[in-house]
């Protein structure tokens, strides 16, 4: 792939696009919807093609990716875009009709994605596409697969819309296929705040940029009393912890257990453990780097000698790497090393829990609460002023809704133009 | 020497062993050494012990050193490891780090083994062909002096190394926190014009400043074909990160000093002993650290606890007869793989955690709190 190449791409989508936006929005947001239902169900050629291949590209496992899938794509619908287009746009006008409000794409978007996670790529491409802008799309490093058959699913549902999206390969560190890329009238980039900080020297105005930085999430609960209640509830936090191995930004990093009594964390941290390893069985982790699982031995035996200092920490693991529980005495800040490693944090009220989670609100995309009863409501305003994009019950982290505004921004709307018109006389 | 006559007995052992004029690694002179430290500090220090109780790996059952339970370096910022009382303590050394970190220390009851066994090594790793004992070399130090200093176990090294080592118009070139560069350019010109060979010992980063000070000026110095480089430390909390291959890169550019003349030592405030590529004892060899006798590493496989098979990466276990006031086996934070009767110390693996689109939280706190 070299800079010309790209150059020629935008050229090729700019003409593709000129075609598409004669088309009425309506009908390009039917044919998406069209195309989110064929990835939404279990037995298209592209979610089988995507399951069969998405291991050995990602290195997670085949179980784990379908219930993933299965999970996170189930109430992606048709239905569930149009809906979408019409809260964040508005009414979808036909063309040619008079509106006191404008809204169109770009006429080219280009889109950075990172990481191995399928659904945040599919919808980074679906977006653009949603305000008939042509996409140009760098895929990640870590999941080569998705953006190219997310892109020929596209082309399949609709010949004139394959033409307006391109995915190319090339390495992180060229330069020079970045700044070609980086010369579409709308960037959307997603990767680490380092990555993130260098797109943005590099972006040159007058450009939108809409950017994704990491982030992280956490889930507070109550501890339930009844054992079976606290196995249930164990349950579902591991699904939340065990699906994409913990490395989505919806994967929680530490459960905060609230609760005056400590040993109820220790009871929840124990049906946790019980949950991850049932977790660990139906959909295994997958492989890690030895960094990776030099991180979690690391941190497994700092917790054994603050355990070994008298100190009430708690340890329940696997005998690899696959999964751990650390069941902490304190509030304090401990490197999260992922692939299925929670804390289990006690703090006595919600008071508490709200100072311990302080240092962490600019990056929170998730909190999932339970068992707060009538501070609920209360409680998931205070987490949302915060700055926490997405407040869920726990289970329901990995699945997220089409409409989610990530980043606590809309999903077509900061893709969009908007122009009033207001009356002439 | 310590107070507990048990201990003094393992340290005079020890001791002697570091003051042997030529170097045996026999295996079982370690072997029994460290069993007997690992009863020792068993029986010592309550920490340690619950430790390895928790893990079912006691005296009663460990039967070679590679199985002694190796305790995380990181850890030494939360809990005291020592096996002596606390009244009995004489120096500590405090682990440097980022604003943002908790300083691990390590408490001792006495100096005597940490000098004995730093000497010995660095001079069979920096001068091997020091034949007498008497014989030195012009040395500076980009570094604190450890009057500056006096928690700093680098900087007592490099105290340690001068005095023993240092040839007259040695000294430290770091003083109140400055490099001071012409002081530094002004020896090294002399040494250029006077084709005396000099060494330069520091952390990288000093390196780096002096690099950077000398390309803004243009200096370049061709210093004499037997001057060494001993840097150490890495780059973590710094404002920027070089690699090891362009850092030597350039300081052949700007002191006429090549790779196969520098040398990267590994060491840590936790541990009595340190290792070195050995570049300079072994020029024909492949470039590894190798270390003392009485200071042993083994790579161990993080998934599975075990000895990694050759050539695999896996965490670094030090075991180091000169910690015997504390602990001997410890795990440090660096992957690291086996080459030969040696190891290379390697870094994080790029992307290891880039798979998703989280983060660790660590890696958040830690932005936030600079």
């Amino acid at each position: 792939m070299t800079s010309d190449e790209i150059a020629e791409y935008f050229e090729r989508l700019r003409e593709a696009g000129a075609r598409l936006k004669k088309r009425p929005s309506g009908e390009v947001i039917e044919v998406l919807g069209t195309v989110l239902e064929r990835w939404r169900d279990p037995d298209s050629v592209w979610r089988r093609d995507l399951e069969d291949r998405l291991p050995a590209a990602t290195g997670f496992t085949a179980p784990m990716i379908r219930e993933g899938l299965r999970r996170a794509l189930a109430d992606w619908t048709g239905d569930a875009l149009r809906e979408l287009a019409i809260r964040e746009l508005g009414p979808i006008d036909p063309v040619g009709a008079v509106s006191n409000r404008s809204v169109s794409g770009f006429d080219t978007t280009a889109v950075l994605l990172a990481g191995s996670i399928p659904m945040p790529s599919l919808l980074a491409l679906i977006a653009p596409l949603a305000l008939r802008s042509p996409v140009l799309a760098k895929a990640a490093s870590r999941d080569p697969l998705t953006p190219h058959l997310v892109a020929q699913s596209i082309a399949e549902a609709d010949a004139e819309l394959g033409r307006c999206i391109r995915v190319v390969d090339f390495a992180a560190t060229d330069e020079g296929c970045t700044r070609a890329l980086l010369e579409a009238d709308c960037i959307c980039a997603t990767g680490s705040d380092a990555t993130i900080a260098t797109v943005q020297s590099l972006v040159r105005p007058p450009r939108r940029l809409v950017v994704d930085g990491h982030r992280l999430s956490i889930a507070a609960v109550v501890p339930p009393a009844s054992a079976e209640l606290r196995g249930e509830l164990a349950e579902r936090l591991a699904v939340d912890i065990a699906l994409w191995d913990q490395l989505g930004c919806l994967s929680p990093v530490a459960i905060f257990a609230v609760d005056p009594e400590p040993a109820h964390a220790a009871a929840l941290g124990e049906a946790i453990a019980v949950a991850l390893a049932k977790a660990e069985a139906n959909w295994p982790r997958g492989s890690i780097a030895a960094n990776a699982a030099h991180e979690i031995a690391q941190q497994r035996a700092e917790a054994e000698l603050r355990r070994a200092a008298g100190r009430a920490v708690e340890i329940h693991a696997s005998d690899a790497t696959t999964w751990t529980v650390i069941v902490e005495d304190g509030p304090e800040p401990r490197p999260a090393p992922l692939h299925r490693f929670i804390r289990v944090v006690p703090v006595p009220d919600p008071a508490h829990l709200l100072e311990a989670i302080q240092p962490l609100a600019a990056h929170l995309a998730a909190v999932a609460i339970e068992g707060f009863g009538e501070q609920t409501p209360g409680l998931a305003r205070t987490l949302a002023s915060l700055g926490t994009s997405r407040v869920c019950a726990p289970g329901s982290m990995q699945s997220p809704p089409l409409d989610w505004r990530h980043a606590g921004r809309g999903v077509l709307a900061p893709l969009a133009r908007f122009g009033d018109i207001e009356a002439i006389a | 020497m310590s107070a507990d006559p048990r201990r003094a007995d393992i340290d005079r052992r020890v001791l002697e062993w570091m003051r042997e004029p030529r170097w045996s690694y026999s295996e079982k002179r370690f072997e029994e050494l460290a069993l007997e430290l690992l009863a020792f500090q068993f029986e010592h220090c309550e920490i340690y012990r619950r430790f390895c109780q928790g893990r079912d790996q006691t005296p009663g059952n460990v039967k070679t050193w590679r199985q002694i339970p190796a305790v995380p370096t990181s850890a030494l910022k939360e809990v005291e490891l020592r096996c002596f009382p606390a009244a009995n303590t004489v120096h500590h050394f405090r682990t440097s780090g980022t604003s943002s970190d908790v300083r691990g220390t390590l408490y001792l009851d006495t100096l005597e083994l940490y000098e004995a066994s730093l000497l010995p090594t660095f001079r069979r790793f920096m001068f091997p062909e020091f034949l007498l004992p008497e014989d030195r070399a012009p040395i500076r130090v980009l570094a604190p002096a450890p009057s500056e200093l006096t928690d700093s176990s680098l900087s007592h090294m490099f105290g340690v190394v001068l005095d023993a080592l240092g040839e007259e118009g040695s000294g430290f070139d770091v003083e109140n926190g400055e490099l001071l560069f012409d002081r530094v350019l002004t020896v090294l010109v002399e040494a250029a014009a006077s084709e005396v060979p000099i060494t330069l010992c520091g952390t990288a980063f000093a390196f780096v400043h002096l690099i950077d000070h000398m390309s803004e000026r243009g200096v370049l110095i061709g210093l004499p074909p037997a001057s060494r480089i001993m840097e150490t430390g890495g780059f973590k909390g710094r404002s920027r990160e070089v690699p090891r291959t362009e850092l030597y890169a350039e300081l052949k550019r700007v002191l006429g000093i090549p790779a196969e003349r520098i040398v990267n030592q590994y060491g840590m405030t936790e541990l009595g002993s340190q290792f070195y590529d050995s570049v300079i004892c072994g020029p024909s060899e492949p470039r590894r650290k190798l270390g003392p006798p009485w200071a042993r590493v083994v790579i161990v496989d993080p998934e599975t606890g075990h000895e990694a098979a050759t050539g695999q990466v896996g965490s670094i276990v030090v075991v180091d007869l000169a910690n015997t006031g504390s602990v001997l086996a410890l795990r440090t934070g660096d992957l690291g793989r086996a080459i030969l009767d040696g190891f290379e110390v390697i870094g994080r693996e790029p992307g290891a955690d880039a798979r998703g689109c989280s983060i660790g939280a660590d890696e958040i706190l830690d932005r936030n709190s600079q």
